[in-house]
């Protein structure tokens, strides 16, 4: 069933929610930006319609929100390890199609890699429902269509934003009571059919094409632009990586925790060992390392889809101009010539044979 | 709720053994079940964890062999006899011993390297029938950098070993890298062998192409890798080559998939 | 020729005196170094009907026209009669009239800033902004001041070298737990800046002492663990100066103000100005006359009436380091000083 509700109904109704969810949204956080005078725009609580941006992109993805950045797994005292709690609220989150199904691409890395599941990650992921955000149009450098990742049927209620009033979906019947007084309408969400930018995908089907693939010039080219910042990854909705490390608080040293931080493959140190020996030396390994993890290892391990979800934000944030979707075409294009040069030396060679 | 995959236990510390300066040996009371070349994640609460090869196991005990080189390692050299390890574990694939058993089997080992291996050569040494020949060659760096002195005295008696420095000599040793010494094994008196190689990434990288060389098959060579790991349990990404994690599907490998997995 | 031209009263009317005779160099003003690209048409007007056809980008940031002839100055006063009325009083408020006779005078030299955060990444702030707002509290004056406005600590508008120098800075907030110790912010300040960041358990912590505000640890963080206060802060470097007897670089007088401050310190300029040279508007760099002041006298008179915002620090005393090109320059045959 649809509803259109005013906003002032739905600030209403976001205040019934709070009683039993943390409500989150991409919220404006003015003049925090990366440069002076700029917003920066992420997830956080909410409390009212009018906090939420609905109409630009937000700088960081929503995956803070169930898997935060800095995360205490165990608190010391003396020789115990007390596993840390979390809140009993339900978790709502406002979120575009891309990243409901880059959160999608996270369960797959931490519920079902290696077979186990990760509790921290399990015990915030199991409280969400998702409230879509209707997503028509996208920005500059989304590539959601190519990546299939533009729809999605995994949401509680969807939303449209109006000047005045918002249109709600709602499909999951928990929330039918919340909305019983309100005007329905036939509003379903609609999904942009196609972007700015558009992405083909490297078609690496043997490991022959991925030793040759490695051994492209083409990565040299990022040693001189890539900064390492690990900026991309920050904001990129399906990357999962951290560093677990100790720390003591007191001063006696009796008191501590165990806590894991997001890491990045981009920055020197995500491969390097004690005493200093690192795999990955250069800017363009590294990014070679995650160009091939977001569209093509991550589908080659779990079979299904590409990790990368084509929501742009790596290359809204690469403080170096570096355009993923770029990246990938390059990749692409270097990857159809090396087939080709394949394809041409095998009919150079029957050739001879005749 | 499911059980939480990153909790260590404690364990108690029976016995501590000096093999060199920066290098020993800890026996802890464990009642688990582990394959040999697995490993676990030792951990000091609020220090931190390291992943760490089982060296050798036994009724009620396994045994880690750690070298000490920062902040986890050298607050476990500070530990007594008595005091408890975390750990959680085992991780890791394991060198399949039972496609080793009847046949010949090689192990080539550098420096560290030996430890991952030891156990396996440890069972060998216990079950000397269960297998055809094996030869051991085992390369160190220097005198001080010698590891499990007593063992490798009794793997003489019942293995061919062949023991080497890099460039000191010293009685009992040859000199030179493990690499040189390979030509050595009579491959071509086997009928059906294996060669485990272990040890730093170039030392492996050459001892497989010298072995390669002397005409061993890829799928009869088996390696066992190290990387930088957070977790062991394929959440943290560090140790991940392409589509593979090395906490899961290694660190044993056969070399026909180690040799693509390309950093 | 056979000229009689007081030079002195031109220079005052912003023309300067050419090594030809009876030629002249107009200096227009540019508050801030930014506006309109249309007005070039009219510099090039002048340049092509009453100069040598050429321009230089004035060092302070005029444009100034060369190779004007005496007889054509009244003729190009009147024509930058427009300019000054757009540049001056609409762009920034001056309290003037503007009539035919061209610039009333060259006391407060055209203020100089960089691009600032219109348009630079490391920018703090908006300089053109506040430099037009200063230009409305120093012009028309007789007094001598030379001010510059700089975005951020790097200082590419040499605030250093000037009376006043107006630095943007930026008070750093840092969220713990955004931050996933990557250090890159460590690296970035011990590079560009003050290397007042180490990693402690795991996090961050900074020595507050030395931060100078150039904000490249947020530019840099990945997390948006370090973000800007959005309150805009200023540091005020006072008595610079280049010159052929003792350049120095400027001292930091004021640091974390706001702009109400930095305003009202430069409004009280002129009460100074007129007070320490018994309110004749004789040429005398603002440093000289700071000096000519001292420290105390000038701090007490510059602060009069500025209420300071919490987070301001203020110089007690200022050592200055000047480059004295000849030894014991300053030593003088003690009968003969002036
Ligand atoms: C499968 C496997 C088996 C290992 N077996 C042994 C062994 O039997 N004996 C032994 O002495 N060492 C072994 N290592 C290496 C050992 O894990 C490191 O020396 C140890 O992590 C260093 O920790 P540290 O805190 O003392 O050093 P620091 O220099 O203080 O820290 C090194 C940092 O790198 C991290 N790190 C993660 N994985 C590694 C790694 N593989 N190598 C180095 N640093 C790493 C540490 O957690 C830490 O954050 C093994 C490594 C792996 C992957
Ligand atoms: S790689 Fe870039 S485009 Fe793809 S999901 Fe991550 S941030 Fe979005
Ligand atoms: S791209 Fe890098 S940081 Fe992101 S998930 Fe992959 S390995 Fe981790
Ligand atoms: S954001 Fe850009 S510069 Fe920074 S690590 Fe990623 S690709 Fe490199
Ligand atoms: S603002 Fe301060 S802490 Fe940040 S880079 Fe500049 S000097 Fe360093
Ligand atoms: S740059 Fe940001 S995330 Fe990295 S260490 Fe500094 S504050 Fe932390
Ligand atoms: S060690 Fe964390 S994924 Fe392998």
């Amino acid at each position: 069933m649809s509803y259109s509700v005013s906003v002032k109904k739905m600030n209403e109704i976001l205040k019934e929610l709070q009683k039993d969810y943390k409500v989150y949204a991409p919220k404006r956080f003015e003049k925090r930006g990366r440069y002076s005078d700029t917003d920066l725009i992420r997830y956080a609580e909410i409390s009212m319609v009018e906090e939420i941006v609905y109409d630009e992109k937000a700088d960081f993805s929503p995956k803070e929100v169930i898997y935060p950045i800095t995360q205490t797994l165990f608190y010391f005292t003396e020789h115990e390890y007390k596993e840390s709690k979390v809140h009993d609220k339900g978790i709502l989150i406002f979120a575009r199609p891309c990243d409901i199904n880059g959160i999608k691409r996270l369960d797959t890395i931490f519920l079902e890699n290696g077979d186990q599941e990760d509790i921290y990650y399990k015990r915030l992921r199991e409280k969400v429902k998702f409230i879509l955000m209707e997503c028509k149009e996208g920005w500059d450098t989304c590539f959601c269509v190519s990546m299939g990742s533009n729809q999605t049927d995994n949401y509680s209620l969807a939303v449209r934003f109006a000047e005045n009033n918002l249109l709600v979906e709602v499909k999951d019947e928990a929330f039918n009571n919340l909305f019983a007084n309100e005007k329905t309408t036939d509003f379903t969400p609609e999904f942009v059919t196609s972007n700015q930018v558009t992405v083909k995908i490297p078609e690496i089907d043997n490991k022959e094409i991925l030793k040759k693939v490695h051994d492209l010039d083409m990565w040299e080219s990022y040693n001189s632009r890539c900064g390492n910042c690990g900026a991309c990854t920050s904001a990129c909705i399906t990357c999962s990586c951290f560093t677990t490390s100790d720390v003591i608080y007191s001063e006696n040293g009796r008191a501590g925790e165990r806590r894991r931080v997001w890491a990045s493959c981009l920055h020197e140190d995500f491969t390097e060992m004690a005493g200093g020996h690192s795999f990955r030396n250069t800017p363009g390994e590294r990014m070679r390392f995650r160009t091939l993890h977001k569209v093509y290892d991550f589908k080659a391990r779990f079979g299904e889809e590409q990790m990368c979800v084509g929501c742009g934000r790596c290359t809204d944030r690469c403080p170096q101009l570096i355009s993923f979707a770029t990246t990938i075409n390059r990749l692409s294009e270097e990857v159809n010539k090396l087939k080709n040069k394949k394809v041409s030396q095998v009919q150079a060679a029957s050739k001879e044979v005749e | 709720m499911s059980k939480n995959l990153l909790l260590p236990k404690p364990h108690e510390i029976l016995e501590i053994i000096r093999e060199t300066e920066i290098e020993y040996t800890f026996r802890v009371e464990a009642d688990l079940k582990v394959e040999h070349g697995q490993f676990f994640q030792i951990s000091l609460p609020k220090i931190g964890e390291a992943p760490i090869s089982v060296s050798a196991m036994g009724d009620n005990w396994l045994e880690f062999t750690i070298r000490k080189v920062g902040k986890v390692t050298n607050e476990i050299f500070n530990l007594r006899p008595g005091d408890k390890l975390f750990m959680r574990g085992p991780y890791g694939t394991s060198f399949p011993i039972d496609k080793y058993k009847d046949k010949d089997l090689v192990v080539i080992a550098g420096g560290t390297g030996v430890s991952p291996v030891r156990s396996t050569l440890k069972h060998f040494y216990q079950n000397p029938d269960d297998i055809n020949s094996l030869y051991f060659i085992a390369g160190f760096k220097d005198k001080k950098s010698i590891l499990f002195e007593e063992d490798l005295e009794n793997f003489k008696t019942k293995f061919n070993t062949i023991y080497t420095l890099d460039n000191e000599q010293v009685e009992g040793f040859e000199v030179g890298f493990v690499t040189e010494h390979i030509k050595k094994i009579p491959f071509d008196t086997f009928e059906d062998y294996n060669v485990i190689i272990v040890g730093p990434p170039a030392m492996m990288h050459f001892a497989a192409l010298e072995c390669l060389k002397n005409g061993v098959p890829e799928e009869k060579i088996w390696v066992s890798f190290e990387r930088k790991m957070s977790c062991a349990v394929g959440k943290c990404g560090h140790c991940k080559i392409d589509e593979t994690y090395v906490c899961l599907e290694g660190p044993v490998f056969n070399y026909t998939k180690a040799k693509e997995l390309l950093d | 020729m056979n000229h009689d031209i007081n030079i002195k009263e031109l220079q005052k009317n912003c023309f300067r005196q050419s090594k030809v005779p009876g030629e002249f160099m107009l200096q227009m003003r540019v508050p801030g170094g930014v506006i309109e690209a249309r007005h070039l048409s009219l510099v090039q007007h002048i340049a092509d009907t009453w100069g040598n056809g050429q321009f230089h980008l004035g060092m302070r940031q005029t444009f100034s026209l060369p190779g004007i002839k005496y007889e054509n100055i009244e003729a190009v006063n009147e024509y930058i009669k427009s300019y000054i009325e757009d540049i001056e009083v609409e762009l920034c408020d001056v309290d003037m009239d503007v009539n035919d006779k061209g610039y009333p005078t060259i006391g407060a030299r055209n203020i100089m800033a960089c691009i600032g955060n219109s348009h630079c990444i490391k920018a703090n702030i908006d300089t053109t902004t506040l430099a037009r707002k200063l230009e409305k509290l120093i012009f028309p004056s007789d007094y001598h001041i030379k001010m510059s406005v700089a975005g951020c600590p790097n200082d590419c508008a040499k605030a250093q070298f000037n009376d006043f120098g107006i630095i943007g800075i930026a008070k750093m907030e840092y969220d713990y737990d955004r931050c996933i110790c990557c250090k890159k912010c460590v690296e970035t300040c011990a590079h560009h800046a003050t290397g007042v960041l180490s990693v402690e358990k795991g996090k961050i912590v900074k020595d507050t002492c030395c931060c100078v505000g150039c904000g490249e640890c947020a530019t840099v963080c990945p997390t948006g663990a370090w973000t800007r206060n959005p309150k805009k802060f200023y540091r005020v470097i006072i008595g610079g100066r280049s010159g052929k007897q003792y350049p120095r670089m400027g001292k930091m007088f004021l640091n974390w103000v706001t702009e109400d401050v930095v305003l009202g310190v430069i409004g009280n300029w002129q009460e100074f100005s007129a007070e320490i040279l018994n309110h004749k508007p004789v040429y005398l760099h603002g440093g000289h006359l700071i000096d000519r002041a001292g420290y105390d006298k000038f701090k007490e008179m510059i602060l009069k009436g500025v209420e300071l915002n919490p987070e301001a620090e203020v110089a007690d005393k200022i050592y200055w380091a000047e480059t004295e090109y000849r030894a014991n320059i300053h030593v003088k045959p003690a009968c003969n000083t002036k």
